[in-house]
């Protein structure tokens, strides 16, 4: 945990996020990518071949858009965080709107409360432009995750 | 499409198409009619020698989808490639890395337009789920499903072999 709460630090200073998300196993699969535009962070899923679900379209799996999500949320809650830690996700409900093409995936993570215990968030991914997402989800997490089993 | 093995054959084949369920070695448990047990296995590309705490980030999220996806072909008498509408995922506790996680997932109605999936997520016993999620799916509607990806994952006579 401690080189975790090192990282943080580290990512803090240099604004070099990737080494954080690096961290996380599946995160390094999909091949996630972590860009910060001043205090805005907008992660990137790069299009891949093992990615893709649905050969016929050709379009990424739809468990790895919700997972690229899931992950951007707690990337940005865990950059967030006034004592850093690793936010445990509780639930995670997610709207597909359009299919996820071959192509870059970016996501952005808005966090409308963040509490004591629990953080709110919603998380919003679009491939050509923003104002036309192909998914949309809200995630709650624990953040007082050390007091919890 | 009465015999559990054509379930069985129809799920594997669907799941060989997908490169991501082959990245992960996703496989198929046990299908019956409306439902499907799919298992993602220990691997080292999934396993984190940092943290010990919160193991397969996000991974099960990409199983759960998978296996409500798998439970729809077990309960259309015919392959219907139906992409999902929805899908919410309630964490009970945290799974471990060093054991395999099975997801069970039953598609429990089905409209002319709509599929509705339940699934639990368990490691050592089923009576103690990792993880409940629900789902729904679009039906694409008559002639919206490629022929040819059809053939493939019914199988039958002429098909390729996947």
């Amino acid at each position: 945990m401690q080189q975790l709460l090192d990282l943080v630090k580290q990512a803090h200073v240099s604004g070099d996020y990737q080494p954080l998300v690096d961290l996380i196993p599946y995160a390094r699969v999909l091949g996630v990518q972590c860009e910060c535009y001043g205090e805005e962070v907008i992660f990137r899923l790069p299009a891949r071949p093992d990615n893709i679900g649905n050969p016929t379209i050709p379009a990424i799996h739809g468990g790895v858009i919700a997972s690229f999500m899931e992950l951007t949320a707690l990337f940005q809650l865990t950059l967030q965080l006034p004592q850093p830690g690793l936010a445990k996700i509780i639930d995670f409900s997610l709207d597909y709107m359009r299919a996820g093409l071959d192509r870059d995936t970016f996501a952005i993570c808005h966090i409308s409360r963040q509490g004591r215990r629990v953080g709110n968030c919603s998380v919003l991914a679009w491939q050509e432009r923003k104002s036309k997402p192909i998914a949309q989800a809200r995630a709650h997490f624990l953040l007082d995750t050390d007091k919890e089993s | 499409m009465s015999e559990m093995n054509d379930y069985n054959a129809r799920c594997t084949r669907f799941l060989h198409a997908q490169p991501h369920m082959q990245k992960l070695g996703i496989r198929l448990i046990k299908a019956e009619k409306n439902a499907a047990t799919l298992v993602l296995p220990v691997q080292s590309q999934l396993i984190s020698k940092v943290l010990d705490t919160y193991l397969h980030g996000g991974v099960l999220t990409t199983l759960v989808d998978a296996a409500s996806s798998v439970s729809t072909l077990c309960a259309l008498e015919r392959f219907e490639l139906c992409p999902t509408l929805d899908l919410r995922i309630d964490h009970m506790r945290t799974p471990v890395q060093s054991q395999p996680l099975y997801v069970s997932a039953e598609c429990y109605r089905v409209t002319r337009s709509v599929l509705f999936t339940r699934a639990s997520v368990y490691q050592e016993s089923p009576s103690r789920p990792v993880a409940y999620a629900i789902a729904t799916f679009m039906r694409p509607g008559d002639g919206n499903t490629d022929s040819a990806f059809r053939a493939m994952i019914e199988g039958g006579n002429d098909a390729a072999t996947a």
